[in-house]
């Protein structure tokens, strides 16, 4: 199959490349947020919004950006644009956007959005890029779903809010807590794995062949172990020091 | 120097378009983001007034309101909304309360509180409908005075409000003030400081309620109150020279400022005396032959203590000035440490004032303290040592 081919690169993010669970993305907000669906579902939707929109900017300026300033560049169409979806929670969604709190305006050093900008959009057409941010965009919102509908049912014997009175002698308190959040987690991207044959990520783990865009990527380097590393490795660090 | 400058550029220009696009975005989003804040706002109001169309905060600066008032806030239609924030059984209650343009209550709920009973939480609901006549009518909860009367007290600091807010006046003077007032009005010499006197002395017209000395000797002030001929309290003043002011009792006044300013004491020797119980701590008699006895009452302090309201291990000092016949003159009650908000009652005046001009025989024909059997009996007990002393004093044999 083609990697390149536009349905290829929409659904990617869904499951073969799920931001969430198998590029392990933006995994502060993965856990913060999966205590409810509701909460989840607005996180993933507010995310992809911004994911979109800033990919197609990005794309449509990666010609006129220099490398020297691109990240700063890519932070402040990020930041725009969550402030922007920010904006019209606060205005049209009061209610998700009390429940969201922080990790809304967080959305912006969420290297979910910064690492598709810089490993996708960066570098592929506005078309592609759009689709790029769809595909992840929504396997980031169904990651979150997946996980929040665990945690909520068994957690507090709820979905999206509606109690489920059966299941309330049986909750597992401890999967609404941040413990039991990593425990959901980690077994997710296990099934996740297992899924996936473990394809996509795991063929030279945390090299840059590893990465899942190396087949996407224009530098001469991946494939092999050298300095280009330190462009993903950098932007994975960025979402990890959120 | 020319990728430095493009690079600049570029990013200035970024930066400038996203400018402009979250000003566009927050045109757009800002008068929706306020009206969903005002709404916020108004939720909390609207539970203590339903009816409420639209709440306007009232600057507050140009009135003189009661001092528990914090915030207000005028409905569409003409009514209020009074935040306050008052002091129960502890410091920090806050009170929102709604008052109708026509004075009745809409609403009233406790927003935070420390109070130890809950008894806040429910409270308010008994206030709604009611308005100044009928406020009154709510009862306080026995066992929760504390918390119930300082409730009751910020509902009608949040009627008051609204008349005044209204452009009404209202006395918001408490009853101490208001008494300190008169008794300055009727005595000015006094510079406004007055104690209680302690009545050692028979005055032979019923017609005095209290007697206040001036802490700087200026006088006395008689109080008559519910004088029969104006219906309200009258203040008879008598100052050190022996002027008196020309009231309806003027010549009660000057008889009785003579008797108590004549009185002497002298103090009785304890030892001389047998069979004299140990509760009592001191004894005086005065020159017209008027005993004036200090007893330790044992209440609940001595006799009581639970869980929640352990006992202070102090006994309640009562004054007691009775006539050799045995017919109490005066009574106080010294000191106490009681249960806050129950027992500590017996040092307030509606309690021991019940026992003016009572004999052995009918001294038990009191209201007892609500919620404080303990506190009542034991302080019975003292009353019932007192008339004990007088017959042992004048030398009869005690009758135990």
């Amino acid at each position: 199959m083609n990697k390149n081919s536009s349905m290829s690169v929409l659904f990617k993010g869904i499951l073969k490349e799920n931001p969430v669970f198998v590029l392990i993305l933006g995994t502060c907000p993965t856990l913060a947020t999966t205590t409810n669906v509701v909460g989840a579902f607005g996180m993933g939707i507010a995310a992809l919004a911004v994911l979109v929109c800033s990919n197609i900017l990005i794309s449509l300026l990666r010609k006129i950006i220099p490398d020297s300033v691109r990240i700063p560049c890519y932070i402040v169409v990020i930041a725009g644009f969550v402030t922007m979806v920010q904006m019209i929670v606060q205005a049209f969604f009061p209610a998700l956007y009390e429940m969201l709190g922080v990790y809304l305006p967080l959305i912006t050093v969420n290297c979910i959005i910064l690492g598709r900008a810089e490993m996708f959009a960066g570098k592929n057409s506005v078309g592609k890029s759009a689709l790029d941010g769809i595909g992840m965009g929504l396997g980031f919102t169904l990651a979150l779903v997946a996980m929040a509908t665990i945690r909520e049912v068994f957690g507090a014997a709820a979905f999206a809010g509606i109690a489920i009175p059966f299941l309330e002698p049986y909750k597992i308190e401890v999967l609404v807590k941040a413990p039991g959040g990593m425990m959901v987690y980690g077994l997710l991207i296990a099934l996740v794995y297992a899924l996936t044959h473990g394809k996509a990520p795991m063929k030279k783990s945390f090299s840059c062949a590893g990465c899942p865009n190396a087949g996407n990527c224009h530098t001469a380097a991946c494939g092999a172990e050298n300095t280009d590393n330190v462009h993903n490795e950098a932007a994975t660090e960025k979402g990890g020091a959120q | 120097m020319k990728k430095s400058i493009v690079s600049t550029l570029v990013l200035v220009c970024i930066c400038a378009v996203m400018a402009v696009l979250l000003a566009i975005t927050n045109a757009i989003t800002a008068p929706t983001i306020k009206a969903n804040e005002d709404k916020a706002a108004n939720e909390a109001l609207l539970e203590v007034m339903p009816n409420g169309e639209g709440f306007e905060k009232v600057d507050l600066s140009a009135y003189t309101l009661p001092a528990t008032v914090t915030e207000v806030f005028k409905e569409t239609k003409g009514g209020y909304v009074v935040k306050m924030t008052t002091t129960g059984y502890s410091s920090g209650m806050v009170i929102m309360c709604g008052v109708n343009p026509d004075g009745t209550i809409s609403g009233t709920v406790c927003l935070s509180s420390s109070e130890t009973l809950g008894h806040e939480k429910t409270f308010g609901a008994g206030f709604t409908g009611k308005d100044a006549a009928s406020v009154d009518a709510v009862d306080t909860i026995s066992g929760a005075t504390k918390t119930t009367q300082a409730y009751k007290n910020a509902v009608k600091d949040a009627l008051n409000t609204a008349i005044i807010l209204g452009g009404g006046s209202v006395d918001l003077r408490d009853e101490a003030q208001i008494l300190n007032d008169n008794l300055s009005a009727a005595l000015p010499a006094a510079e406004g400081k007055f104690t209680k006197l302690f009545i050692t002395e028979i005055i032979e017209a019923d017609c005095f309620d209290a007697v206040y000395t001036a802490d700087n000797g200026a006088g006395k002030v008689f109080v008559t109150e519910n004088d029969g001929y104006e219906g309200n309290t009258c203040y008879t003043a008598v100052d050190k020279n022996g002027n008196v002011t020309k009231t309806t009792y003027w010549e009660e006044a000057l008889a009785a400022y003579n008797i108590l300013t004549a009185s002497t004491v002298e103090i009785i020797d304890l030892k001389a005396y047998e069979g004299l119980p140990t509760a009592l701590t001191s004894a005086k008699r005065t020159a017209t032959g008027n005993y004036i006895l200090t007893l330790n009452a044992a209440g609940y302090g001595i006799n009581g203590g639970s869980e929640y309201h352990p006992a202070s291990g102090q006994y309640i000092l009562v004054m007691v000035s009775l006539t050799k016949e045995g017919k109490i003159i005066d009574t106080l009650t010294l000191s106490q440490a009681e249960s806050t908000g129950i027992g500590d009652a017996c040092a307030d005046e509606k309690f021991y004032g019940q026992f003016d001009g009572k004999t052995a025989e009918d001294y038990k024909n009191i209201d007892a303290i609500s919620g404080a059997t303990i506190t009542t009996n034991g302080y019975l007990k003292a009353i019932e040592r007192a008339f004990e002393c007088v017959t042992i004093l004048e030398g009869g044999a005690a009758n135990e």
